[in-house]
């Protein structure tokens, strides 16, 4: 479904709206609306770097980067290549904290 | 107390051309990017400007057009991507989910020309969706610099300090060879030599107390003067520069008395005059030079520094006098004076040999202060603060480098931490006892750490402080950040515990305890992780020529002397503890004892000498051993 005119896309509103969100969703927003997201995001950050996970993956791109070449790289490449490492060695420690704190929420948000 | 900031600017450079950028040579930019600022004019990202949000925690950027939104992909209504990108072009938000099907490509693809360059809503760095890349801008990454540091500060009056002297350009700094260290024993023909050249020193069986440890007689209130003596006496590069004969005076005596004839002729002769001595000249060097083999001569009997008193009398003589004195005041007073004569004799040298004018040849050695290569004193203690100042209006940075021969902290606790708190946490995962630093930071008990973060943090000016901004042309507020660019291989950090107040026009003292580390990891206030804490990896507003010099010294620093005051403003004691062989000493004038460390950790810190690890475990190898 490609657009020949030159402008935005208009989203179909009228199908947008009248879909009932999932829980996801409204999970998502409440998390965004109370800044628990932010916050919970901060944390990750935190306890990613704590744990080493941050310099893992900087050593794994390094030496991705280094093996293609500087400027042979894309960003999209990178997350690509990366993503399912990163993803495998997030210690469950990490997870099962987050998780702990997003139910946390859940529970004081009384959705 | 504030710098003369405004000499020695960058120069702001456009865009555009293929240049370093942050210390490295970029790859050309994204002709995608280059068509989109060509199409939008001279302020591409003004739109952006309005949008973007800096939120509490981590004072990261995103991008909101307000501040309650929540973006989701206009293709498939998903706010859950973990990469939402807005159009730089025409705002739509689309998700880029690769491998996965990319609306952000499908949308440049769809309205190309022109809409290839999105902003990821979460991280506020730009994108290219055909090249599938990062890119970078110069002026994108200025205006998120500048809005997050305007973010993370709170206007303060400035209180930030360093002994700003002569401004100097940045030094190349140079690689340095690395020497393995290797203890040297003397070969048969340098043992011959050693033999018949010097007479052995009469074995100290007495003791196993490390050389050098002699207490030193007061003079009359001089114990300012012991205290720092004691401290430069243990100094392992000034002991081993002494020590190996570098300064020698008889040598020295000897070659002032053939330059004496010729500065009798030199308009600062009269410098040299006032001694009265035999050779018409007084060298601090030489007595200290002096000192040393005093000191180090394996006898434990009091010694009695009275020539150097004397000398250094002729060289401060406005502090000659049997009052108490400041010991910092000291320290850079004697610094001063062994730079001056060395110095002068160099210029001498020089004038003589090349018949330089006088005039470039100061100007050499002003350029050698700075890289601390003109004299022992400098070479030992001299490093570089580099100084940021940042106009709040346009971001235009100027950078200016002042030598310092020390570090003064204030010691005053500031109470509105909490916004500095968040940052400062990430400083110190580097330092060990980083943990209960912080927490005792936060509970009252400044720390040594606390009082270099505090030196080091970026610093509103207020308005009543306004600086000419270059790019501007008027006074703007602006935002002051300190960092130290290059380490001396000894750092003597001042804690300012005499507080003079112009308003009340009276002076105090503060007697609060300070905790400092016997190690000290200063890498994160050097210039290279300041400024990398603050840009992340976006461009610097400058030229960013500090990120490969964190590698090139080391930045582990021991504790090997502590200059303590005790009592009053006006009436008080100095004493000294000095670390040897990792047993503390405490130096109280004439006497010395060993005390345990507990009680140095609970002393009143007034100077603290700290040496690169490097160095500090030559110094803990039992001298003379061999």
């Amino acid at each position: 479904m490609r657009h020949s005119v030159n402008r935005p896309p208009t989203p179909d509103a009228a199908e947008d709206q009248e879909n009932v969100p999932t829980l996801q969703e409204i999970i998502n927003i409440k998390l965004i609306e109370s800044g628990e997201k932010e916050r919970l995001m901060e944390l990750l950050r935190e306890r990613l770097t704590e744990c080493g996970w941050k310099d893992e993956m900087k050593t794994l791109c390094r030496a991705f980067i280094k093996k293609k070449g500087r400027n042979n790289v894309t960003v999209d490449e990178l997350v690509h290549v990366i993503t399912p490492k990163g993803r495998a060695s997030v210690p469950d420690s990490v997870k099962g904290e987050l998780l702990q704190r997003i139910r946390t929420f859940l529970n004081s948000a009384a959705l | 107390m504030s710098s003369p900031i405004n000499h020695h600017h960058h120069h702001h450079r456009p865009n555009h051309s293929r240049r370093p950028i942050n210390g490295q040579i970029s790859s050309p930019p994204c002709p995608h990017l280059a068509d989109f600022r060509a199409r939008n004019g001279s302020k591409p990202f003004r739109v952006l400007q309005g949008c973007l949000r800096v939120k509490p925690p981590g004072g990261r950027a995103s991008i909101r057009r307000d501040p309650s939104e929540v973006p989701r992909c206009a293709s498939c209504g998903d706010a859950t991507r973990p990469r939402l990108y807005a159009c730089m072009a025409c705002a739509a938000v689309s998700c880029h989910a690769p491998p996965g099907p990319s609306h952000a490509a499908a949308h440049a693809e769809a309205m190309s020309p022109g809409h290839e360059i999105a902003v990821d809503v979460d991280r506020a760095e730009l994108f290219c969706c055909v090249c599938r890349d990062q890119v970078y801008d110069r002026d994108f990454d200025a205006a998120v610099v500048l809005a997050q540091t305007a973010a993370s500060t709170l206007p303060t009056s400035t209180s930030s300090s360093g002994s700003s002297r002569a401004v100097v350009a940045p030094e190349n700094l140079r690689k340095r060879r690395r020497v393995d260290y290797r203890p040297w024993s003397p070969d048969t023909r340098e043992r011959a030599l050693v033999g018949s050249g010097s007479s052995p020193l009469a074995s100290v069986s007495t003791s196993d107390l490390p050389w050098g440890l002699r207490g030193l007689n007061n003079l009359g209130n001089t114990c300012f003067m012991n205290s720092v003596l004691q401290a430069l006496l243990h100094t392992p590069p000034l002991r081993n520069y002494f020590l190996s004969d570098r300064h020698n005076r008889y040598f020295c005596q000897k070659k002032n008395g053939v330059s004496g004839n010729l500065s009798k002729r030199n308009a600062d002769g009269a410098f040299d005059g006032g001694h009265g001595g035999k050779n018409g000249s007084f060298c601090l060097a030489c007595d200290i030079d002096a000192m040393f083999s005093a000191v180090f001569s394996g006898e434990r009997t009091p010694y009695s520094p009275a020539k150097f008193l004397y000398s250094w009398w002729q060289h401060a003589a406005n502090l000659a006098s049997y009052e108490q004195q400041d010991a910092h005041e000291f320290f850079i007073s004697m610094l001063d004076g062994i730079h001056e004569k060395v110095d002068k004799d160099q210029r001498r040298l020089q004038s003589q040999d090349n018949c330089f004018p006088m005039q470039v040849c100061s100007f050499v050695s002003c350029v050698s202060t700075g890289s601390g290569d003109c004299c022992i004193a400098h070479r030992v203690f001299s490093g570089i603060l580099r100084s940021d100042v940042m106009c709040m209006a346009c971001g235009f940075t100027s950078t200016t480098y002042d030598p310092c021969l020390d570090i003064s902290l204030d010691l005053e606790q500031n109470q509105r931490g909490s916004a500095k708190a968040t940052s400062a946490k990430s400083h110190h995962s580097c330092n060990g006892e980083a943990e209960c630093m912080n927490s005792s930071q936060n509970s009252g008990t400044p720390t040594l750490m606390g009082c270099l973060d505090r030196f080091t943090r970026p610093e509103r000016l207020g308005s009543d402080q306004k600086l000419f901004c270059q790019q501007c042309q008027v006074s703007q507020e602006s935002l002051k950040q300190m960092s130290i660019r290059k380490l001396p291989l000894v750092s003597c950090f001042h804690i300012k515990r005499f507080e003079h107040s112009s308003i009340r026009k009276m002076s105090r003292k503060i007697d609060r305890y300070l905790h400092f580390p016997f190690s000290l990891d200063m890498a994160p206030y050097l210039s290279s992780s300041i400024l990398r804490r603050r840009f992340g990896n976006r461009i610097f507003p400058f030229d960013g020529d500090e990120l490969d010099a964190s590698n090139e010294f080391s930045s582990e620093f021991e504790l090997f002397a502590v200059v303590t005051h005790a009592g009053k403003l006006d009436a008080g004691h100095y004493v000294t503890y000095l670390r040897l062989s990792n047993q503390w000493y405490k130096c109280d004038d004439a006497w010395i004892t060993q005390v345990n460390e507990n009680i140095v950790r609970a002393a009143q810190g007034y100077m603290m000498f700290y040496v690169q690890k490097m160095l500090y475990y030559r110094a803990s190898d039992k001298m003379g051993a061999s």
